[in-house]
């Protein structure tokens, strides 16, 4: 069995890796359907991506998130995903389109709405999944972010400063609500966005 | 429940999953969708019934396989995949009733609500089933018609209607709700339908048309995105620079973005004088050697090629088209009828002009970018922490790079942040402040009187003819030393005044311009006086010169009755040209400065860095921490230097043209060479600051340095009379005059006339005071409107404020209550939880998007357990007593508050529910 599992591994993920690089690269359509087809047949019925897949794609190895980034594709408590939850993951980031934001009016909200995504980038910080990016959970990212180079008391401070911008309830931490507001002049739609096919 | 819920929402992302699914294949198509994507609702209902019944077929097929994937996934949740299957069926149902109806499928209805639909959706499909008939019948019709070749007007029609029903299939294909599968066969169907009798619809010939417009019009979004890339990569240094920025901060980029700016304003000039003085009299002017300015003096010609002399700038590179002298005052050269002179005197006032309408222009710029975007200053830190890593970084050494970039912004952030915080004796302060300027003002002081105390000390030297080496060399000596001494003396004096750094750096700028003013004026004093002896010396040798020729030709004359043969150009004793001796010492002073700054560079930086770094190994102390340590930037001193050269090469290219091609290589080459030694040698700032976004702090400085190098051009242009036997405008009385005498000879009449009235005082006073009235008009506006933007921002900062500590206040009293709870009704708190979800469930519909549910969250409890507390009972008297206290809490939010008193979801992960499309998006 667990034989198995690693052939399947090892069948994924030169498939992962070549869809990461369609991501990046500007090939032309075609391969990418074939690729992506491939990736369909590959992974929809045998493979499972598991942890180490990811690692291997450059973008998420450099990323100080990029354990988080991983972790957000594996639901609680699995350490595979299959080729719909992969999917289901990255639907974040497919790109808003204009006539779809006047279409939908009723319907449900869109994976790929301003507020998902923004969700999306909530749940890389908040770690405890309690709704809120408490000082100790930025604190963690910072030093992810800027290693040993600034003291910790800097650190701490910085923390400190930043909710206290964000922070308007006065709890210390940064509500989802307050996140959004944080961001709410950055171009999420624009940013939060990969655009596969052009 | 916690579990219930967490299914529910893997089911809800798998609705939603699948649609990227769609999404990927389709969006090739998208763009031709576009194009012509004229809707009939029936069609989508036809084709989408056709689709369900492929997707029954396979449902069916799948549904074993798909349960089990699912038990697989999440084991224990049986019951909630069955309960996605029935939401799927619903969904079909729905669908294929016509329209996607979001209302429907939106996830927060209860069971109720469910068994509703359910039965809605079985008469759904009734319908869907008789129109599937028909449907049938069309696709049969259409299979005929593209068996045949020739196409009748009532297939043409027909066809065309297929081919709109794929098309808006395929741009509807990541709503629905299918199983992938089918999706992808179905949308491969499609395309591949659309493809083939896409062009039939164009008869013909529209069918290249149209595929040859949408591959244009592919290929143009394509380039467009390329382009922008190209755009950015034209931009010339910006990788070094940026990389630069990353390491030592922004403000050590300004200097390099001021360096490229620089370079950029130098090529232009350089153009200018290349293209339009230099080439035309190269090509066309007479050659070297023809007449006696062209040519070197017969004295000087055994040693016109050595270095030392070339390095001195004498010898044969005096007498090239370098240098002003050179230049013939014949009115037009060449076949082309060039006007030299006019062209040289042209060119000489529009590198000032050009150079003036540059800097103004970009300081305009600056001001302008810098009041557009100064609102943003509310969350500095919190965007740096949340948006400052780029994803698509893939590279490791990108990403070094961009660790250091935000290091050191945060370093930057600090910085400002600790200068905001700091609070201390402002009158220690003032006091303080105060001194250090009096002390550097006494500084200043005393050396410029130095300076005019040597200056004139070194004019009686030299009347005395054996002067020592250093009674020679005393002005240079003393200057050097001032300038040595002076910045750091400067640096310590400032640390007083305990400045945020980045101001710190203008004052220090600003005085050690001060400083430097001294050297342009003993520079200019040195100069002028060399003038004013070469003018002399200039009426005696016209007389010389004057006396050679005529004894030449006498002598000729009785010689020989043939014509004279004519003298030899190098023997003709000629006049000491100051125009060229002007030339020839900024060039000197020009190029020395370049050697200066490179070795300093050279030995400072990198020999040091060379020096701490490896004899750290075998010395007594820490080399690296302790004394030499390794070399910081200097910001001031190099924007300065940079500043300053600019205004000798303004203040040369009249006399020497050459100078500017110097100037462009310096440039360059310092760009690369000072890139190099910042990365190799030396350390970041202890206190890295961000510079302001403008740097209109430099470029004020190089006004003012523009505006000094232009008085003395601008003096002698106008009141020297230029030499009688070198230059283009010898044999004038003034250079100016180069201009009336093309306006006499060249242009018509009436345009002299014209001329003559513009040039008349009375017009030009009157113009003049126009001007300053109308500047003192616009400098009130933009005063006024700046006063308004002031008032209008801190209004918004004090609206801020008040909100916050309307919250905070809020939420002191919230955690009163708490307490007073506490006290009260400890038992009620284990009943509360369950409670509150219910509440929840029964509200959800009415909330109208998560984030207002999120707000009105905030506002109604800051903290969840005392929202959960109060939601659980009736408010004691005791509450009600402190009530009175909040009540401008609920002003800013006027929503009723009552059939929602619970707080958030207590389940074990609420955070993944938030946000997630449960709810009726209301717009």
């Amino acid at each position: 069995m667990r034989k198995s599992k690693r052939s399947r591994r090892r069948r994924a993920s030169p498939t992962v890796r070549s869809l990461a690089c369609t991501v990046a690269s500007p090939a032309s359509t075609k391969a990418k359907m074939a690729l992506l087809d491939l990736f369909i047949r590959t992974c929809c019925i045998l493979a499972l991506l598991s942890r180490e897949d990811f690692q291997r794609i450059p973008e998420l190895a450099i990323n100080p998130l990029g354990d988080r980034i991983i972790n957000a594709f594996f639901s609680e408590g699995e350490d595979q995903v299959n080729f719909r939850g992969f999917m289901r993951t990255l639907a974040h980031f497919r790109p808003i389109e204009d006539n779809e934001k006047s279409k939908d009016q009723n319907g449900p909200e869109p994976l790929n709405s301003r507020s998902n995504k923004l969700h999306f980038a909530f749940r890389l910080y908040d770690l405890d999944k309690d709704d809120k990016i408490s000082r100790d959970e930025l604190l963690q990212v910072l030093r992810m972010m800027v290693g040993v180079n600034i003291s910790d008391e800097q650190l701490g401070s910085i923390a400190d400063r930043t909710i206290q911008e964000a922070d308007q309830d006065g709890d210390c931490a940064i509500s989802f609500a307050e996140f959004v507001k944080v961001l709410e002049k950055v171009d999420v739609e624009q940013k939060m966005s990969i655009r596969f096919l052009h | 429940m916690g579990k219930r819920k967490k299914c529910k929402l893997r089911d809800i992302m798998e609705d939603v999953g699948i649609e990227i699914d769609g999404q990927v294949e389709s969006d090739s198509e998208s763009e031709e969708d576009e194009v012509k994507d004229k809707r009939s609702k029936k069609q989508t209902r036809r084709e989408i019934v056709r689709a369900n019944r492929l997707e029954r077929k396979k449902s069916q097929k799948n549904k074993e396989e798909n349960e089990s994937k699912e038990e697989e996934n999440c084991p224990q949740q049986s019951r909630a995949s069955r309960r996605k299957n029935h939401r799927m069926k619903r969904n079909d149902g729905k669908k294929g009733g016509g329209e996607r109806d979001k209302k429907a499928s939106s996830k927060d209805e209860k069971e109720s609500e469910n068994k509703e639909k359910k039965t809605n959706m079985k008469g759904k499909e009734e319908e869907n089933k008789q129109k599937k008939g028909r449907k049938n019948s069309a696709s049969s019709n259409s299979s005929n018609s593209s068996d045949e070749e020739s196409l009748s007007e009532e297939e043409l029609a027909m066809l065309m209607e297929e081919v709109e029903q794929k098309k808006k299939l395929i741009s509807t294909m990541r709503n629905k709700p299918w199983r992938m599968m089918k999706k992808l066969s179905v949308l491969r169907e499609a395309q591949a339908f659309v493809e083939k009798f896409e062009g039939a619809l164009g008869k013909g010939k529209g069918k290249k048309l149209y595929a040859y417009k949408m591959m244009m019009a592919k290929k143009w979004v394509k380039f467009k995105r390329d382009f922008d890339n190209f755009k950015t990569q034209c931009i010339p240094w910006e990788m070094k620079i940026k990389e630069v920025e990353s390491h030592f901060g922004s403000s050590v980029a300004s200097y390099f973005i001021f360096l490229r700016w620089m370079y950029g304003v130098n090529l232009v000039l350089f153009g200018l004088i290349f293209g339009l003085v230099i080439i035309p009299e190269v090509l066309m002017g007479m050659p070297y050697g023809s007449m006696p300015r062209k040519t070197v003096p017969r004295a000087e010609q055994a040693t016109a090629m050595d270095f030392s002399v070339l390095w001195d700038f004498e010898g044969y590179i005096k007498y090239s088209a370098l240098f002003y002298g050179y230049y013939n005052n014949q009115r037009t050269i060449g076949w082309l009828k060039y006007r030299l002179p006019m062209a040289y005197f042209m060119v000489g006032i529009s590198v000032f002009g050009y150079s003036l309408m540059v800097v103004i222009r970009s300081m305009a710029r600056n001001a302008n970018e810098s009041t557009a975007d100064g609102d943003d200053d509310n969350f500095v830190f919190s965007w740096k922490m949340f948006t400052s890593w780029d994803y698509l970084i893939g590279n490791p050494e990108t990403a070094d790079n961009k660790f250091a970039s935000i290091t050191t912004s945060f370093k930057e952030s600090i910085v400002d942040e600790q200068e905001s915080n700091k609070d201390e004796n402002i009158h220690l302060r003032r006091f303080l402040r105060v001194l250090a300027n009096v002390l550097i003002i006494c500084c200043l002081c005393g050396s410029g009187y130095l300076i005019y105390f040597v200056v004139k000390r070194s004019q009686t030297f030299s009347k005395m003819q054996n002067a020592g080496w250093y009674e020679r060399n005393e002005v240079e000596i003393v200057m050097s030393l001032l300038g040595m001494f002076c910045p750091p003396l400067f640096e310590t004096i400032a640390t007083l005044e305990n400045y945020h750094p980045r101001i710190g750096l203008k004052w220090q700028l600003g005085r050690i311009f001060a400083l430097f003013l001294g050297n342009l004026y003993t520079f200019l004093l040195a100069l002028m006086d060399d003038v004013n002896e070469k003018l002399a010396e200039e009426d005696v040798v016209k007389n010389i010169t004057r006396w050679t020729l005529f004894g030449h030709y006498n002598s000729s004359m009785e010689n020989s009755t043939a014509t004279p043969a004519p003298l030899d150009p190098a023997d003709v004793p000629r006049g000491p040209c100051w125009e060229t001796t002007v030339g020839i010492e900024i060039v000197r002073l020009t190029v020395s400065d370049i050697l200066v700054t490179f070795v300093t560079i050279l030995v400072g930086d990198f020999i040091r860095a060379c020096f701490v770094r490896f004899m750290n190994y075998c010395w007594c102390w820490d080399l690296e921490a302790g004394f030499p340590s390794y070399a910081e930037f200097d910001i001031s001193g190099n924007v300065l230097g940079l500043v300053f050269n600019q205004g000798m090469i303004w203040m040369g290219s009249f006399y020497a043209p050459g100078l500017v091609g110097i100037n462009v290589l310096r440039l360059l080459t310092s760009m690369y060479f000072q890139c190099w030694a910042v990365m190799s040698s030396n350390v970041p700032h202890a206190r890295v600051f961000k510079a302001s976004k403008s740097n209109n702090f430099y470029m004020g400085l190089l006004l003012l340095i523009l505006f000094l190098s232009l008085l003395p051009v601008a003096y002698t242009i106008m009141s020297l009379p230029p030499s009688f036997d070198c230059g283009p405008f010898s044999g004038k009385k003034r250079m100016y005059d180069v201009i009336q005498e093309t306006i006499e000879l060249d242009f018509p009449l009436f345009v002299a006339k014209i001329f003559g009235y513009v040039a008349n005082p009375g017009l030009i006073i009157p113009a003049i005071l126009l001007m300053v009235l109308a500047i003192y008009y616009l400098n009130a506006v933009s005063e006024a409107y700046q006063r308004a933007n002031a008032e209008l921002k801190k209004k918004m900062q004090l609206q801020r404020e008040e909100e916050k500590n309307k919250r905070n206040n809020k939420a002191s009293t919230n955690s009163m209550m708490q307490d007073l709870e506490d006290l009260l009704a400890p038992s009620t708190k284990s009943e509360s939880s369950p409670k509150q979800a219910e509440d929840k469930k029964k509200d959800s519909p009415n909330q109208a998007s998560p984030v207002g549910k999120q707000e009105k969250a905030e506002v109604l409890n800051s903290s969840p357990i005392a929202a959960g507390r109060r939601a659980a009972f009736i408010p004691p008297p005791h509450v009600l007593v402190t009530r009175p206290l909040t009540p401008g809490t609920w002003a800013p939010y006027p929503q009723p508050r009552q059939p929602w008193p619970g707080g958030r979801p207590m389940g074990p992960f609420p955070g993944r529910g938030r946000g997630q499309p449960r709810y009726i998006h209301p717009v």
